[in-house]
């Protein structure tokens, strides 16, 4: 793609950026053949375009075979047509994605029988893919039967909703689809929020080989296109293109070309923001958001997040195989010292294992405060009166995992309870993490269901990829089982309820906080709305 | 040569990242998977079977010019090579020229004012050089030359963005000259500007001492004084008796200061969202992606090889009592 015609460019400004002679002479003789030379040809950054910074390049263009790829996933989530989202809620003066709210984009109507296990899309007519094949129920099999085959992604999530099989995928028509649980679920609509995107199937089957049925080759290295916005050019390592899909059948686009630039190191993506090279910054850290919020031209939003800090005990390694001594712990974290110190007070203290906003949130999973008597006083209980000495992980170079662990570790101090800080790099974090081989670690989460049976099955129940505490409660699988056939929300909500009251007497964590999402950006920049999945939606931004 | 040193690194390396606690495929799977999906995706990538055969299966590969893929990406590493390399190579050799070229000059100044002030301040901004993180000396560099005199292009890649180019072999220099495209050419020698200077300051100091002393063994040997004593003009002392002679004794120190940049680069392309070779290594290395970081270790090696190859062919042009 780095060599596609670029198009109309009336609107490329030239401008001159060369040195003086004198400057050349006083940068050295080696470099003046080059500082003669003065570059041309940037644009000029118009009402309707936008440059965003990111960290990284994603990995591939291919969904269902992409590793866990924020930065991916969010450009897919942009590019790739999705039948279904969420809608848009005002909260704390904030837009917010409405979990409650289930809206149809590609799709026409998106609706289940009345026991919630056999659901049928259907599609509107006459959208186009930017190949100019038609989307059709064709391409939703189509699409659906390779992430079967992949075993990867959506084939896992879909286990959670009895989708196992490609057979459970049927055409009713040239616009209709049908997808035949095992058995009904509350969470169906959320989990194809995450996975019902769909390929341009005629154009992957052109490139498809007997080797390679699926078209994998092509894919991973060719960007896909027929979101709310399409790619018009990417250079990969460098920059990726977007321009607003003429075909998006929902509310248009406000923006009508973004252009992503890979920068990987946030210093420079803080200057680049600071000189309105670029007019969104991502993945700064919290210090740097922070200095920028008094900076000329630029502002700083500020959104309530589904992401939950939070410190995983080993429940099967002493001491924290004693539930006195994770009660203890529960009293030795500086809740208020961190929400103000790690996060400067944009962040939410955490009531509860299930995050704020998620349905059926209690203050009543979480009845801990900062009071070291009480600490000292269960630990007495636990026959460990002289402390005892362990271990903090935390992810190397996360700079607000270092801060909160070293608040904790100079509070547990106080009972007599002497935590050691490591920080692991990402390859053995992940392994320590499988091994359950961590007493005790800082992570975060962000449910992409917002949902407690979402939240039980991946990091509460045994088996959960997620769940680093290694937390065996028979009474909670149990009610997770239940969850897993109830659509009745009467039901539901009073198995949430003991689920809290559960995780109270357990404490499998230690809940830090759940800060607030912050961004900064230009001025021009509005229209944020808060992913509930940390994705960005980049069709609600306007400048 | 080639061979034997390869097959060595790639047993070392191979075993070495085994080593390592980490697992690549935890690091891949999504949030829902199950035992059973993490043991498929092994067996996918062949890391369930024994090493030996693992080793055996990944060498035949690579005799055919096959790398596997990568772990994280899916994508044919070959095909990431041919991507990237070119991007670190073209930086790498126009640092490691401009250093070359600053420490013949300032090392024969030096030798040349032996003891003056001259020298004294040469070696000392050399050695003070030498000791600047690359990463620290990058970043200033751009506040200096982008944020304050804004004569430097941001830290945003290769070329600026809205130039379209064409691939061919990977270097932009080189393949914007193919295709007779000047802004692309321009553009990008002045997004090469920082990195190189970066680069060729950081490494001037270990050659500029060898070219100093070198010059000043060969002004004390007979021929350069007799040379002197007969009253010869200073050019043609410099150009006929000095320079030939100092420079048979560079190319080795030279060869293994470029292997060094092709090998330690990344932070300058880090600073430089340059995304070059030693970044996706770097990559590979915290998320344990064997197939990237044995390519990695494996194309160096061999860049080192072939760096002292041809530093010994061109020691043996300068100096003719030598043979390879």
């Amino acid at each position: 793609m780095a060599d596609k015609d670029l198009g109309d460019i009336a609107n490329v400004t030239v401008k001159r950026e060369g040195p003086t002679r004198r400057q050349l002479f006083e940068l050295g003789a080696g470099l003046g053949l080059m500082l003669t030379l003065t570059p041309s040809g940037a644009f000029a950054q118009g009402k309707s375009e936008l440059t965003i910074a990111i960290p990284a390049d994603l990995g591939g263009w291919d969904q269902d075979y992409l590793a866990f790829d924020l930065v991916g996933l969010a450009v897919m989530k942009n590019c790739y047509p999705y039948m279904i989202e969420y809608g848009v809620k005002d909260q704390d003066g904030a837009a917010v994605m409405d979990t409650s709210n289930i809206v149809p984009v590609f799709a026409e109507s998106w609706k289940g029988d009345a026991e919630g296990k056999v659901w049928t899309l259907k599609i509107r007519k006459g959208v186009k893919f930017p190949s100019g094949n038609e989307l059709t129920a064709r391409d939703v099999k189509w699409s659906k039967d390779r992430a079967f085959a992949a075993k990867a992604n959506v084939a896992g999530v879909y286990r959670m909703i009895g989708l196992t099989e490609a057979d459970q995928v049927q055409i009713v028509d040239d616009y209709t689809v049908q997808f035949t649980q095992a058995q009904p679920s509350d969470l169906s609509s959320h989990i194809q929020i995450i996975s019902l995107y769909v390929f341009d199937s005629e154009e992957l089957k052109s490139h498809a080989t007997p080797d390679d049925p699926w078209a994998k080759e092509w894919t991973t290295k060719n960007p896909q296109s027929g979101g709310a916005y399409n790619v018009v050019d990417y250079k990969p390592g460098q920059e990726i293109v977007m321009e607003a899909n003429p075909s998006f059948p929902s509310a248009k686009p406000r923006v009508a070309r973004v252009k992503l630039q890979v920068i990987p190191a946030a210093a420079n993506r803080r200057l680049l923001l600071e000189k309105g090279e670029v007019d969104i910054a991502l993945g700064l850290s919290r210090r740097d958001i922070n200095d920028m919020r008094n900076s000329k031209g630029i502002k700083v939003i500020s959104s309530p997040s589904n992401e939950f800090v939070f410190m995983p005990m080993a429940m099967g390694t002493a001491p924290f195989d004693n539930p006195k001594v994770r009660q203890a712990m529960a009293h030795v974290v500086p809740y208020d010292a961190i929400v103000t110190n790690v996060y400067g007070g944009n962040a939410r203290r955490s009531t509860s294992p299930v995050p704020l906003d998620m349905p059926g949130h209690s203050s009543k999973g979480y009845p801990f405060s900062f009071d070291i008597d009480k600490a000292k006083a269960l630990l007495a209980e636990a026959g460990m009166s002289d402390g005892f000495e362990s271990e903090i992980a935390i992810l190397a170079g996360d700079v607000a995992q270092e801060r909160a662990a070293v608040l904790v570790s100079s509070a547990a101090r106080l009972a007599g309870i002497e935590l050691k800080i490591t920080p692991l790099d990402p390859g053995t974090l992940f392994q320590r993490r499988r091994e359950k081989t961590i007493p005790l670690q800082i992570a975060s989460g962000q449910m992409w269901v917002n949902d407690i049976e979402y939240l039980l099955a991946t990091s509460l129940t045994p088996g959960g990829f997620l769940n680093y505490a290694g937390y065996d409660s028979p009474r909670l699988v149990e009610i997770f089982q239940v969850l897993n056939k109830t659509s009745d929300m009467a039901t539901r909500h009073t198995l949430f309820d003991e689920v809290q009251t559960i995780l109270a007497r357990d404490v499998p964590w230690l809940v830090l906080a759940q800060p607030h999402f912050d961004l900064p950006v230009a001025a021009r920049v509005s229209g944020w709305v808060q992913p509930v999945d940390g994705l960005l939606r980049l069709r609600y931004l306007d400048a | 040569m080639l061979a034997p040193v390869l097959v060595g690194v790639s047993i070392f390396c191979f075993l070495l990242i085994r080593v390592l606690p980490g697992d690549p495929i935890l690091s891949i799977v999504p949030e829902t998977a199950t035992q059973a999906d993490i043991d498929r995706t092994r067996a996918q990538y062949g890391l369930d079977r024994p090493l030996v055969e693992q080793y055996g299966a990944y060498m035949v590969g690579v005799v055919q010019g096959d790398f596997g893929n990568s772990i994280q990406t899916n994508r044919p590493i070959v095909d990431q090579i041919a991507e990237r390399l070119p991007r670190t190579l073209e930086l790498v050799v126009l640092g490691f020229l401009l250093a070359l070229i600053m420490a013949i000059i300032l090392g024969l100044f030096a030798a040349r004012n032996a003891g003056r002030i001259g020298d004294h301040l040469a070696r000392v901004g050399a050695l003070v050089a030498n000791s600047l993180p690359e990463f620290w000396l990058g970043l200033v560099l751009i506040l200096v030359f982008f944020a304050a005199l804004g004569i430097a292009p941001g830290p945003t890649g290769r070329i600026s963005s809205g130039i379209d180019f064409e691939v061919i072999t990977g270097s932009l220099i080189i393949d914007s000259i193919i295709t007779g495209n000047m802004d692309a050419l321009v553009s990008t020698l002045h997004h090469l500007m920082l990195p190189v200077l970066t680069l060729g300051v950081i490494v001037v100091a270990p050659m500029m001492r060898s070219v100093r002393a070198s010059a000043l063994q060969v002004m004390q040997s007979e021929s350069y004084r007799c040379a002197t004593a007969h009253g010869l003009r200073p050019n043609k002392l410099l150009y006929g008796y000095l320079l030939r002679e100092t420079m048979v004794r560079v190319p080795t120190l030279a060869a293994l200061v470029l292997g060094n940049l092709i090998g330690g680069s990344v932070l300058v392309e880090f600073v430089f969202s340059w995304q070059g070779f030693g970044q996706w290594a770097l990559r590979g290395l915290l998320l344990r992606d064997y197939p990237v970081i044995q390519a990695y270790v494996l194309v160096t090696a061999s860049f080192y090889v072939v760096a002292f190859l041809v530093a010994d062919v061109v020691q043996a042009a300068l100096d003719p009592r030598i043979r390879v």
